[in-house]
C-alpha cells in the first residue's frame, strides 16, 4: 500500500501541488485525469522520489523506488543504443537477470535497432516492456496509451488487468477514458494540483460526460463567439 | 535569414551566460583559448595544417545533422536554405579561416572554405538503420554509445603504437594510450536524463562504486594492446608507463565523479576549472577526488532516496 499525505509541492513561489491525500492498495488499478499542467505527472515524480515535497509518501517497501516501473509520458533514449540494450540497461540496474529477450518482446519490436529511432508508439512501447520485465510491484504509467495503436491498446488494457490479479498495484494518467473505465477501480481528477473528485468504478458511465462539462464548459462557444 | 542568424547568435550568448560567464568574459576567454591552443598546435607539428582542417570539420559536423537540416529545409525554400547552410558553415568556419591567413596559409583557407560549401550540398539521410556492432552492450551505456560514435578513433590509437614502436618512440605510445583515455574519458563528460540513475537499486556510493569499477575495465580492456607492445618494445621504461596507466585511471575517477557532483545538471565552471587545473598539477588529484566523492554522494542520494 502508498499513503500519501498532505503532499504539496512548489517550484520557486507557484504551488503546483496542493495538501494531496491519496491511498493506494494492492491488487488495484487507479486512474489519475485532469487537464495540461493539472499536476499529474508531477504528483508521479514526487511518488517516485525524483521530486523533493511537503508531505509524506509511505509504502510496505523500504524503498519505493526500488520496487516502482516508471513509464515516462516521453521516455528518454540514449541517440546509439539499440531496443534490447536499452531492456538490458533497464534489466541490469535492476540487478535483474534476463534469459532470452525475445520471448518477451510482446510488441514485436526490432530490437536489434536503435531506440532513438522508433516511433513514438514504439518508443512507448519499448519503455513499457523495460519496466514490465524489472520485476516490480508498483507501476506508475505517464499516459501509457498516447501514440500506441489499437492491438498494442489492447495488449496494455490485458497487462494492467493481469497485473491486478498478481496483486500489484497500478497507477496510470491517460486522456482516453474508455482504457481508464476498463482498467481503473478509482479515478481522481486533478486540477490546478490537487485532487478535486474521486469517481468510483460503480460510476465510471457517467465520467465521461461529467469531465467533459467539467474541462470543455463553454469554452468553445467563447472562442468561437457563439454567446 | 537574418533573423536566423540573429538567433542562433542569441543562442550562443544564452550558452555562455548558462556556463556562468559574463558575455565580453566569455568571447575573451574562448578567443584566447582557442588561439592558444591554434598557435601550440602550429608550433608542435609540421601537419598542423590538415589537422587544423580536420577539427574546423568537426566543428561545423554538428551543423550537418540530419535532423537539423531536416527542420530547416521544413520552414525554408529550397533556394533560402543552400544559402543559409552556406552562410552558416562560412561563419562558423571563420575562426579558423583567420588563423590560417594570420599563418600565411592562403591556399589552404581557400580549399578549406571550398569544402566546407561542398559539404552542404550532400544530403544526409536520417534513415540509416545499420546498428554499429560493440562489445559494450551488456552494461550501462556510456560505453554501449561511446564506442559507436567514436569506434574509428581506436584502430588510430593502435596505428600510432605501431608507428611509435616502428620509430622507436616511447613518447608517441604514450600518447597513443592516453589518446583511448581521452576517448574514454569524453563517454563521462555529458550527464544522463536522471532517470537512468534513478531506476538503480542501489545506494549512491554502491552506484559510484560500480560506474567506475566499469568504466576502469573497459578502459583496460581497450588500451591492454597498447600496453602489452609498449611493455615488451620499451621494457626499460615501464615504470614511465604505468604511471601514465595510473593516471589515466585518476582522470577517469574523476571525470566520473565530477559529472555526479552536479547531478541531474551538467557540470559547472568552478568543476571545470578544477579539473583544467589537475591536467597541469597532477598531485591535486588527492584533493580533487576525495570532493566529488562527497559531493556526488550527496548528489545521488536524492535521487536515488538512499
Amino acid at each position: 500500500m502508498i499513503k500519501i499525505k498532505n503532499l504539496s509541492k512548489f517550484y520557486g513561489e507557484k504551488q503546483v501541488l496542493n495538501s494531496i491525500d491519496l491511498e493506494f492498495k494492492k491488487g488495484k488499478a487507479y486512474g489519475i485525469v485532469g487537464e495540461n499542467g493539472a499536476g499529474k505527472t508531477t504528483l508521479f515524480r514526487c511518488i517516485s522520489g525524483l521530486e523533493t515535497h511537503k508531505g509524506t509518501i509511505s509504502s510496505d517497501f523500504k524503498k519505493l523506488k526500488d520496487h516502482l516501473g516508471l513509464l515516462l509520458t516521453e521516455p528518454f533514449f540514449f541517440s546509439k543504443i539499440t531496443g534490447r540494450e536499452y531492456i538490458q540497461l533497464l534489466a541490469n540496474s535492476r540487478q535483474i537477470k534476463l534469459s532470452s529477450i525475445e520471448d518477451k518482446n510482446i510488441f514485436d519490436l526490432p530490437l536489434n535497432q536503435y531506440a532513438s529511432t522508433y516511433s513514438t508508439g514504439m518508443k512507448k512501447k519499448l519503455a513499457l516492456t523495460a519496466i514490465l520485465l524489472q520485476e516490480n510491484s508498483v507501476f506508475i504509467l505517464d499516459e501509457p496509451f498516447n501514440g500506441v495503436d489499437i492491438q498494442s491498446n489492447l495488449i496494455i488494457t490485458e497487462i494492467i488487468k493481469k497485473f491486478k490479479e498478481l496483486g500489484k498495484t497500478v497507477i496510470i494518467s491517460s486522456h482516453i477514458f474508455s482504457t481508464l473505465a476498463d482498467t481503473c477501480d478509482e479515478i481522481y481528477l486533478m486540477k490546478n494540483g490537487e485532487i478535486i473528485k474521486k469517481v468510483e468504478q460503480i460510476d465510471f458511465n457517467d465520467l465521461e460526460s461529467e469531465m467533459k462539462k467539467f474541462t470543455v464548459g463553454n469554452r468553445v462557444d467563447k472562442l468561437l463567439n457563439l454567446n | 535569414m537574418k533573423e536566423y542568424f540573429q538567433l542562433q547568435f542569441k543562442m550562443l550568448n544564452r550558452s555562455i551566460i548558462d556556463f556562468g560567464l559574463p558575455l565580453l568574459v566569455g568571447y575573451a576567454l574562448l578567443t584566447f583559448i582557442f588561439i592558444l591552443l591554434s598557435n601550440y598546435l602550429f608550433e608542435k607539428t609540421e601537419f598542423a595544417n590538415y589537422i587544423f582542417g580536420l577539427l574546423s570539420f568537426f566543428f561545423i559536423s554538428k551543423l550537418n545533422a540530419p535532423k537539423r537540416n531536416d527542420f530547416l529545409k521544413s520552414i525554408f525554400n529550397k533556394q533560402k536554405y543552400r544559402h543559409l547552410r552556406i552562410a552558416e558553415n562560412i561563419v562558423y568556419c571563420i575562426p579558423f579561416t583567420l588563423f590560417l591567413l594570420y599563418k600565411k596559409q592562403f591556399v589552404f583557407s581557400v580549399i578549406l572554405n571550398v569544402l566546407i560549401i561542398i559539404v552542404t550540398l550532400f544530403n544526409f539521410s536520417t534513415n540509416i538503420n545499420v546498428t554499429i556492432p560493440t562489445p559494450f552492450s551488456k552494461k550501462p551505456f556510456e560505453f554501449t554509445t561511446g564506442f559507436r560514435k567514436t569506434f574509428y578513433l581506436f584502430p588510430v590509437a593502435y596505428f600510432l603504437t605501431f608507428i611509435s614502436i616502428s620509430v622507436n618512440n616511447f613518447n608517441f605510445g604514450i600518447f597513443s594510450m592516453l589518446l583511448i583515455g581521452i576517448i574514454c574519458f569524453s563517454y563521462y563528460s555529458k550527464t544522463e536524463d536522471e532517470y537512468f540513475v534513478w531506476n538503480f537499486n542501489l545506494s549512491s556510493k554502491e552506484f559510484l562504486f560500480e560506474k567506475i569499477k566499469t568504466c576502469l575495465l573497459y578502459f583496460t580492456l581497450l588500451s591492454l594492446p597498447i600496453i602489452i607492445a609498449l611493455s615488451i618494445s620499451f621494457y626499460k621504461d615501464i615504470a614511465v608507463l604505468i604511471t601514465f596507466f595510473v593516471l589515466c585511471y585518476a582522470y577517469l575517477s574523476t571525470i566520473i565523479l565530477a559529472k555526479y557532483s552536479s547531478f541531474p545538471k551538467e557540470m559547472n565552471m568552478s568543476q571545470g576549472i578544477l579539473i583544467a587545473i589537475s591536467f597541469a598539477f597532477p598531485p591535486l588529484l588527492i584533493i580533487i577526488i576525495p570532493h566529488f566523492f562527497s559531493q556526488s554522494v550527496k548528489k545521488l542520494n536524492t535521487i536515488l532516496n538512499d
